[in-house]
């Protein structure tokens, strides 16, 4: 069990003066499932390949329990990583698999043996120890790396995307079951994903990325009730936050016909640096249909049977055009396509953002 | 063959469209054409194999009253005659140890060297790799009189190591041209899993990259294992004393020395022994030579 801390750690590859990971500042508690989350290219694949040793830290430092790993082989940082594809090796069996690396270390037999039969059983693995990866299923690969991590009883755990190459619905049981058993064992993970929605149902905290640069780190519930800036406000939920920016106002900002009203200090921070401009989210579940309201021309329906995402375009009188709004409808009042239907944001859930600099303006 | 590969088009083609059935035809008529050509070409093969078979199997009286005729009786002791009194078995014995160390070394230091020029960057990697390659530039002929000197001077000259190590320089370029881009298609997450699992170099490349190249390393084996086996020109010059030569040079001798008085059938029977071991293998490991050598092309 250990803490993590990444310590202004930057890596910029060769060849490129825009760094890859830009001076990382980020400490992750013992015992502690943190989900580093954001777009592809964001550099959140290279943070953990940083802290593997599998990338070198060219600014900064990361540490393991207070001790400076960043000039650390691989092998000398007690950690376990599953990678994305898995990574087995093909001319191992499952059992081999897992035995390798205690087998480096010189474990004795007796202790590989149980220690492999423990994860083997923790994972359902008993009846496939003796077969090569090339005869097991995508599920079963991945168990198989998830017991090769288990069996180290490492430091840290390390995971790059590891239910991106398992089908839907394997994925969304393998999460829960990833989740639970990090929580049994009590091992400090850092987790790696493009999913917000995983990084949403797995992560203690989650660290959201974006062009090398953390955006925000918080609990999945602050991330969702208080974005930091636009972009974490439109990676986190789904489907994603209206975002618009409109017209501001003395009193607050303009929708069209609809104003939604804001304090005095929100509309004197939006008006910093001469804007006229405030951008405004809205999430789609935080929208009702109403008689009066911000009109959308429906576009399209997403018939879920508990509810209904609709889709549509709202002239919104910023000089755009008609842009695209989403809303969840319930059950009874699923509009048609084509219609014409006013939507009311629920007062105190819309986010406010600065127009130029898109960081959050608080209440 | 023709025929059969024809038939299925007009069958096809009655029941299509007229537009497809130009296609359909005109790939009917490449198939008959490709296929013709391989029965032609393995004809060309198997024929003369064939031939040097039977006539191993003749009295000599009868290679020359009946040449293209199945022999009337089975004479296997040409054989006995050809290992004996031709001295076969000591070419081969000689030809199995110079090939056996040749490739041995070859693989050894091939599959070394290719697996770091393909795997660790480094300054002067692209010189080593060109120098390696450059190697397949030149003909074996251009290096005959001075590799004779040199021999000669360090007294390897009609020595079994010194063939060996010329074979080892012979077939390096390509062994490390051919496993260097083999070792580049292997993935880099399993040897990123084995250092984080704890393996340093040497155990990451002899217990995890070597194991997972085995269909590249099995096929270039066998390239130079009948490449060496049928080398001719190397031992002529490198080893001129008859008890050290090598099959093919044997082989060649007893033609060349029986000039009046031929014994055909236990130089053909000499041929066969010397084919057979790499007939077997090729039998043997076919497959692994077809992966290794469509490896990353496919798939």
């Amino acid at each position: 069990m250990a803490t993590v801390t990444y310590k202004a750690a930057s890596r910029i590859y060769p060849g490129s003066d825009k760094p890859a990971v830009n001076k990382l500042d980020l400490e992750i508690a013992d015992g502690e499932f943190l989900v580093l989350v954001g777009p592809s290219g964001c550099g959140k694949s290279t943070s953990l390949r940083m802290l593997a040793g599998l990338e070198d830290v060219d600014e900064g430092a990361i540490l393991i329990d207070d001790r400076d790993v960043s000039n650390l082989p691989p092998k000398a940082r007690d950690i376990a990583m599953v990678f994305q594809n898995y990574a087995l090796y093909p001319h191992m069996t499952v059992y081999e698999n897992m035995a390798f690396a205690l087998k480096l270390r010189k474990t004795p037999k007796a202790e590989i043996d149980a220690r492999v039969k423990e994860a083997a059983e923790l994972l359902q693995l008993e009846d496939y120890l003796k077969r090569k990866p090339k005869a097991l299923s995508g599920g079963q690969r991945q168990r198989v790396a998830m017991g090769r991590a288990i069996v180290r009883q490492p430091q840290v755990f390390l995971m790059d995307e590891p239910l991106s190459n398992l089908d839907a619905k394997l994925r969304v049981q393998t999460r829960s079951q990833i989740a639970s058993l990090q929580k049994r064992l009590g091992v400090t993970t850092v987790y790696v994903t493009h999913d917000q929605v995983e990084a949403m149902t797995m992560g203690h905290r989650v660290a959201v990325m974006l062009d090398g640069l953390l955006q925000q780190v918080d609990t999945p519930r602050a991330l969702y009730e208080t974005p930091k800036n636009v972009f974490v406000a439109g990676f986190m939920g789904s489907p994603a936050m209206n975002i618009k920016t409109v017209p501001l106002t003395d009193t607050g900002a303009k929708f069209g016909d609809t104003l939604i009203p804001l304090t005095r200090e929100q509309v004197a921070a939006a008006g910093e640096g001469g804007q006229k401009s405030v951008t405004v989210g809205v999430r789609p579940e935080h929208c009702t249909i109403a008689d009066t309201g911000i009109a959308v021309e429906v576009e399209l329906v997403e018939e879920l049977g508990s509810d209904a995402y609709v889709y549509g375009f709202a002239e919104l009188g910023n000089g755009n055009g008609a842009e695209r709004f989403v809303v969840r409808a319930q059950g009874g009042e699923i509009p048609r396509l084509g219609e014409i239907v006013h939507i009311k944001p629920q007062v105190g859930k819309e986010h406010i953002f600065h127009a130029e600099s898109g960081e959050r303006i608080a209440v | 063959m023709a025929t059969t590969t024809q038939n299925p088009a007009p069958a096809a083609t009655t029941a299509e469209p007229k537009g497809k059935r130009g296609i359909k035809s005109t790939g009917g008529v490449m198939r008959v054409f490709s296929h013709g050509f391989l029965a032609l070409w393995a004809a060309m093969i198997i024929l003369p194999l064939l031939w040097m078979i039977l006539t191993s199997l003749k009295s000599n009286d009868e290679v020359f009253a009946n040449p293209l005729g199945l022999p009337s009786s089975l004479h296997f002791e040409n054989f006995g005659r050809a290992w004996e009194k031709a001295g076969i078995g000591g070419f081969f014995v000689n030809t199995i140890v110079v090939v056996g160390g040749g490739v041995f070394f070859t693989m050894a230091l091939g599959s070394m060297a290719a697996y770091v020029l393909a795997r660790y960057q480094f300054r002067g990697n692209r010189f080593f790799f060109y120098l390696f390659v450059s190697g397949m530039m030149f003909p074996v002929f251009l290096a005959l009189v001075p590799l004779h000197s040199i021999m000669d001077s360090v007294g390897l000259l009609d020595t079994k190591y010194g063939l060996i190590m010329v074979y080892v320089a012979y077939s390096l370029p390509f062994t490390v041209f051919f496993l260097t881009s083999f070792f580049k298609t292997l993935p880099h997450g399993v040897a990123e899993a084995a250092m984080i699992d704890g393996a340093g170099h040497y155990r990451l490349f002899f217990q995890v990259m070597l194991p997972m190249a085995k269909p590249g390393i099995i096929s270039i084996a066998i390239f130079n294992v009948i490449g060496q086996w049928n080398q001719f020109l190397l031992p002529l010059v490198l080893m001129p004393s008859e008890e050290n030569n090598v099959l093919t040079q044997g082989i060649a001798n007893i033609a060349v020395k029986e000039r009046y008085d031929p014994d055909f059938t236990a130089l053909m029977a000499s041929m066969v022994i010397a084919m057979v071991p790499i007939l077997i293998a090729y039998t043997i490991f076919q497959r692994q030579i077809q992966a290794g050598m469509t490896a990353g092309a496919l798939k």
